[in-house]
C-alpha cells in the first residue's frame, strides 16, 4: 500500500478506536556494502528497507506499535497493540503529540554525488587499501576488515496536528582492519573515514593510517601496576564520553538513573572542560534539522568551563523540568519508542598540541580500549577496560603497551582533566550518537598490569 | 510462508549470472517489549518485523540483498540485482525443493499471545518488588521483559526447503543500591527458547533478590586491588570467558580468513588438560537453541575441544567452502537484514570434578567472580576483557571481603592453558552475542574453574 493511503487510513481507524492524537515516524534506508580480501570481493549486499512506528494518545497515555508491512493487516494490528500498549502505561509523566513547530534550520546531509560513483569505483578502492596496505610493510599478513559501505536514509514525521517533516540524509563509511604478524606477535589497527564525498576516500593515507597503528604496537608489553598521568588519544577519548554520554540524559536524571542528578550549576569538571551538543557542526555527521519528535534541533552546551549547564531533554522530561527541549528525541529505530540521545556531542578543543599534552616525566598514551559494553558502569561511573598504548618517559613515547587496564570513576576523571588538546576527532559510531574529542590529559588513572 | 514455485523462481533469478549457490530466507516475527522504571509501567511497545533476504554464493564469495517487498516480482527483482555483481552465465542448476524433516527439540506450551500484557506486568512486579524491599539502600528498580515469535523460512538451491519457529522470552531486574554517596548496580534476568510457562512467583521473586542483593553487596564493596593473580570463577554466566577467550576465535569467520590465532592448530593440545568444551545448538528449550538454524541445517553438538585438545571449529557455509571442511550447524543471523555466518549457540566447559569447595580452599590468593558482566575479544590477537560485576578476595583459602569495577584481561591461547580447576556443577546464563551476523542469543555457561594466574585490573 502507498505510504499516504497507508496513513490516512491508520488515522481514521486509530480516531475510531479513541486515540486523541496519532504520529507515524517513518523511515525508508537504503544500503550498500562490500568487501575485499585477499584482491576479491568475498562480501558484497544490497538492501531496500522500510519501517513505520505508530504511537498515540489513548486516555493520556502513549501507546507504540510499529510494522516493516505497509497493509490492511497492519493498520489493525498497529492499533490494536498501540491501544493495548498504552493501557498499560502506568508512568504518571505527562506525555503530548506536538503540533508543528517554525525555526527549522536545514542542514546539508545529502549528496547525490555519492550515489552516482558506481559501485565498481569503490570496490577499487578497497583493492587498492588492501595492496597498498600490504606493500607498506611486509608484516602486513592480511586485512581482516577492508569494508565500504554507504547508507541512505529517509525519515519522515507527520501527526494529527499537522506535523509534516521529512530529512534526507546519506553517508560513505570506509572501515579498514589490519593485521599485521612478527614471530609470535600479533597485531591489528584500524582506520575509518566517514565522508559525503567520494574524494575524501584516499586509499594511500587510509592504508597509511591503518598500517601505522599497526606495526606501531610490535614489541608492546604490560607496565607495573601502578598510577599513572593519563594522556586518552581523541579517539579514545571520544569512546570513553561516549559510553557514559546516557549521564547527560534527562529521564536517566529524572529517574534517579545518573550520577550527574542535582548537579546542575556546579562544577562537574576541570575548568578547561567545555561540553557541547551541536546538531549543525560543521563537519559533523549527526547534523539534523529535527529530532525524533519533530522539535527544531538545537546547540545546547552541558558544560561550560566545568559546569554542568544543561541536560539532553524531549518533550516528555523538558515538561516536567518546566523548560523547553534541547531537540534531542531520539528513536534507535522505527522499532523503538522516544528517548533521548545527543547529536555530535564533544568536547571543545583547545590550542594545546598533542607534544604538550605528552610532555611529562612518566605517563601512560592509552590509544585503544575494549570492553566499553562491559567494563562500564555509567550509573556508578566505575569503569575499568583492557586498553593499548604507550609508555611516556621525558616527553617522548618510548614504547608499546598492552594486556593492561585502565580504571577510575566518570566523576574523577572529569575534574582531574589537566590538558584539553587541539585534535578533536570523531570516534567509531556506536548507539545512535556521534561523539568527539579531542586529546585529553587526566592527572591519574589506575593502571593494571604486571 | 511463501510458496514453492516462487522460492524457485527466486533461487533461478539468483542463479542468471553464473552463481553456484543461491538461497532465501523470509522471516515473519513478532515482538513484544515492556520496561518498568520504579515500578511503573514505563513503555511498552510490540512490532512486526517482516522481510527476506537472498544470497549468492560464486565460489568462495558471498553476496546478499534483503528487502521487506516480499511480492514475487520485487524478489526476484532484487536476486537479479544482487545477481549483476557476478559476471558469469547461467550454470542451468537444476533445483529440486524437498521439505526437510524436522523434530521439534524445543517444544513450547504456552505462546506469548496466550497471556494479557497485564499478566506479564504482574510478572514484572513481583520481581522488582522482590527487589525494592529487598533492602532501604535499593533506591530505583528497573525492569524489563521481552518476548518474541520469529517464523523462519530457508530454501536454497541444494534442494533445502525448511521451517522454523523459535519462540524466546526473557525477564530481568536492575537494581541500584545507594550508600555513602555512592550508587552501585545489580542485575539478573530467566530466559530461554520457551514460552510463558517458563514464570512462576517462585523464580520471579529469586531473580528480584538476587539483583538487590548484588547491588546492596557492590555499595559496600572495596575498590579492587590491581595485577597478577588466581581467579576463580563461579559457574553460569561465568562461561563468558570460554565464549571470549576462545570461542570467537574458533568461528569460521576468522578461521578461514587466517586472522584467527586458533588457525592451523586442529588436532593440537592448545588448552589443558581439566578442559573440554562444548557448543551445543540441541539443548532442548536452550537460549540459543533452534530446531533448525538460518541455513536450513539441523543443529549439532559440537565437541571444540576434548581434554585440551583442538577437535573443532565452528562452521557455517560459507565457512565449509572456505575451509574444505563440513558445516556443523553454526549459520546464524539477527534477522533477514543479515546474511548468515558461523556462531555459537550454547557454549559450555563441561563438568569437571572438582567441588567449589575444593575449589576455594586451594587457593592461596587471588579474586573470587561470583558473577561476571560481557566482555569482547580481538580474534586476530586473543586479547580479550570481561567485567567482574561481583567480586571477592580470596585469601588462604576463603572467601573474603567484596570488591567492586575489576576486569579480567588475557589473551586466550594462554587462559585456557591456565584453567587447572573446573568444577562439577555446570550451569548457563543468557548472553546476547554480538558479530558480523548480528546480534543473536547464546548461552554461556561453565562450572566453576579456576584460572591459575591472569591480570586482574582493578582500581588499587
Amino acid at each position: 500500500m502507498e505510504y499516504q493511503v497507508f496513513v490516512d487510513k491508520l488515522f481514521e481507524l486509530g480516531k475510531k478506536e479513541g486515540f486523541s492524537d496519532m504520529e507515524v515516524y517513518f523511515q525508508e534506508d537504503k544500503n550498500f556494502q562490500a568487501t575485499v580480501f585477499n584482491q576479491e570481493v568475498d562480501k558484497f549486499s544490497i538492501s531496500e528497507v522500510a519501517g513505520l512506528s505508530f504511537r498515540g494518545l489513548s486516555n493520556g497515555k502513549m501507546g507504540y506499535a510499529y510494522t516493516e508491512i505497509l497493509d490492511d493487516a497492519s493498520i489493525d494490528m498497529l492499533v490494536r497493540e498501540a491501544k493495548a500498549n498504552a493501557a498499560a502505561i502506568e508512568s504518571e509523566d505527562k506525555v503530548d503529540i506536538a503540533a508543528p513547530q517554525t525555526g527549522y534550520q536545514t542542514i546539508d546531509g545529502y549528496s547525490q554525488d555519492l550515489g552516482l560513483v558506481s559501485k565498481a569505483d569503490k570496490i577499487e578502492f578497497l583493492k587498492k587499501v588492501e595492496e597498498e596496505a600490504k606493500s607498506l610493510d611486509d608484516r602486513v599478513k592480511s586485512l581482516s576488515y577492508n569494508l565500504f559501505m554507504e547508507t541512505e536514509g529517509e525519515i519522515r514525521i507527520a501527526n494529527t496536528k499537522g506535523m509534516n517533516l521529512s530529512e534526507k540524509q546519506n553517508l560513505g563509511i570506509a572501515y579498514i582492519n589490519v593485521l599485521a604478524v612478527s614471530g609470535e606477535e600479533n597485531k591489528t589497527g584500524h582506520a575509518l573515514v566517514l565522508d559525503r564525498d567520494f574524494k575524501a576516500f584516499d586509499y594511500k593515507a587510509v592504508a597509511k593510517k591503518a598500517v601505522e597503528e599497526t606495526v606501531s604496537q610490535f614489541g608492546a608489553k604490560p607496565v607495573a601496576s601502578k598510577s599513572y598521568p593519563v594522556i586518552l588519544k581523541n579517539e579514545c577519548a571520544g569512546d570513553l564520553l561516549g559510553a557514559f554520554s546516557s549521564v547527560f540524559n534527562a529521564e536517566n536524571v529524572q529517574k534517579d538513573l545518573s550520577l550527574m542528578k542535582g548537579k546542575l550549576a556546579e562544577a562537574v569538571a576541570s575548568d578547561l572542560v567545555n561540553l557541547i551538543d551541536n546538531p549543525f557542526m560543521d563537519g559533523g555527521y549527526g547534523n539534523r534539522s529535527f529530532d525524533a519528535e519533530g522539535t527544531p534541533a538545537k546547540r545546547t552546551n552541558l558544560i561550560e568551563k566545568g559546569v554542568l549547564t544543561s541536560f539532553l531533554h524531549n518533550n516528555k522530561t523538558a515538561l516536567k523540568d518546566g523548560i523547553e527541549s534541547t531537540g534531542n528525541a531520539s528513536k534507535g529505530s522505527y522499532k523503538s519508542s522516544i528517548g533521548i540521545s545527543a547529536s555530535n556531542l564533544y568536547i571543545e578543543p583547545t590550542k594545546t598540541t598533542f607534544d604538550e599534552l605528552i610532555d611529562l616525566e612518566e605517563a601512560m598514551v592509552i590509544t585503544s580500549l575494549q570492553g566499553l559494553h562491559s567494563g562500564l558502569n555509567p550509573i556508578s561511573g566505575d569503569f575499568s577496560l583492557a586498553a593499548n598504548g604507550f609508555l611516556v618517559e621525558n616527553g617522548k613515547i618510548s614504547r608499546a603497551v598492552d594486556q593492561i587496564t585502565v580504571a577510575g570513576n566518570l566523576k574523577d576523571l572529569l575534574l582531574n582533566i589537566e590538558g584539553v588538546g587541539n585534535d578533536l576527532e570523531f570516534s567509531l559510531p556506536s548507539g545512535s550518537a556521534y561523539v568527539a574529542s579531542p586529546s585529553l590529559r587526566i592527572k591519574s588513572l589506575a593502571i593494571a598490569g604486571e | 510462508m511463501l510458496n514453492e514455485s516462487i522460492v524457485k523462481e527466486v533461487l533461478q533469478a539468483a542463479l542468471s549470472t553464473g552463481g553456484d549457490f543461491a538461497e532465501i530466507f523470509v522471516e515473519d516475527r513478532h515482538d513484544n517489549h515492556i520496561s518498568m522504571i520504579g515500578e511503573k509501567i514505563e513503555t511498552s511497545n510490540a512490532g512486526r518485523t517482516y522481510g527476506a533476504g537472498i544470497r549468492i554464493f560464486n565460489g568462495n564469495n558471498s553476496i546478499y540483498g534483503y528487502t521487506n517487498d516480499t511480492s514475487r516480482e520485487n524478489l526476484i527483482k532484487v536476486a537479479k540485482e544482487v545477481a549483476t555483481s557476478i559476471a558469469g552465465v547461467d550454470k542451468n542448476l537444476g533445483i529440486d525443493l524437498v521439505k526437510k524433516c524436522t523434530t521439534v527439540i524445543n517444544p513450547i506450551k504456552i505462546m506469548p499471545n496466550e497471556v494479557s500484557k497485564n499478566q506479564k506486568i504482574d510478572w514484572l512486579k513481583i520481581a522488582a518488588n522482590e527487589a525494592k524491599t529487598y533492602s532501604k539502600e535499593i533506591t530505583q528498580v528497573t525492569g524489563r521483559y521481552m518476548d518474541y515469535v520469529q517464523n523462519i523460512l530457508v530454501a536454497n538451491s541444494e534442494g533445502v526447503y525448511a521451517e522454523d519457529q523459535r519462540v524466546r522470552t526473557r525477564l530481568n531486574v536492575g537494581a541500584v543500591a545507594s550508600a555513602n554517596g555512592e550508587m552501585q548496580t545489580g542485575g539478573q534476568d530467566i530466559g530461554a527458547h520457551l514460552g510463558m510457562e517458563i514464570y512462576n512467583d517462585e523464580a520471579l521473586k529469586a531473580i528480584g533478590r538476587e539483583a538487590a542483593r548484588v547491588a546492596t553487596t557492590m555499595a559496600h564493596a572495596e575498590l579492587c586491588p590491581s595485577g597478577k593473580m588466581s581467579a576463580v570463577i563461579d559457574n553460569g554466566f561465568g562461561g563468558v570467558i570460554f565464549h571470549e577467550a576462545c570461542g570467537h576465535g574458533l568461528e569460521a569467520t576468522s578461521v578461514a580468513k587466517g586472522t584467527s590465532v586458533y588457525t592451523g592448530k586442529l588436532g593440537q593440545k592448545i588448552a589443558s588438560d581439566v578442559v573440554t568444551a562444548i557448543d551445543d545448538g540441541t539443548i532442548a528449550n536452550g537460549w540459543g537453541s533452534f530446531n533448525v538454524n538460518d541455513e536450513g541445517e539441523l543443529p549439532t553438538k559440537n565437541v571444540l575441544l576434548e581434554n585440551g585438545v583442538l577437535k573443532s571449529y565452528m562452521i557455517d557455509k560459507l565457512g565449509a567452502r572456505r575451509m574444505n571442511m563440513a558445516q556443523t550447524g553454526a549459520g546464524r543471523r539477527q534477522s533477514y537484514q543479515f546474511a548468515p555466518t558461523s556462531r555459537m549457540t550454547n557454549t559450555y566447559i563441561a563438568a569437571g570434578e572438582s567441588t567449589h569447595d575444593e575449589i576455594i580452599k586451594n587457593t592461596e590468593y587471588g579474586i573470587y567472580a561470583k558473577r561476571m558482566g560481557g566482555g569482547s575479544v580481538n580474534p586476530a590477537t586473543g586479547d580479550f576483557n570481561f567485567a567482574v560485576l561481583e567480586g571477592y578476595i580470596v585469601k588462604d583459602g576463603e572467601i573474603k571481603e567484596p570488591v567492586r569495577g575489576a576486569t579480567l584481561i588475557g589473551t586466550g591461547l594462554e587462559v585456557i592453558q591456565k584453567i587447572d580447576m573446573v568444577g562439577n556443577e555446570l550451569a548457563h546464563g543468557q548472553g546476547m552475542c554480538g558479530s558480523s551476523s548480528g546480534s543473536i542469543p547464546a548461552w554461556v555457561g561453565q562450572p566453576m574453574v579456576r584460572v591459575s594466574e591472569i591480570t586482574v585490573g582493578g582500581r588499587k
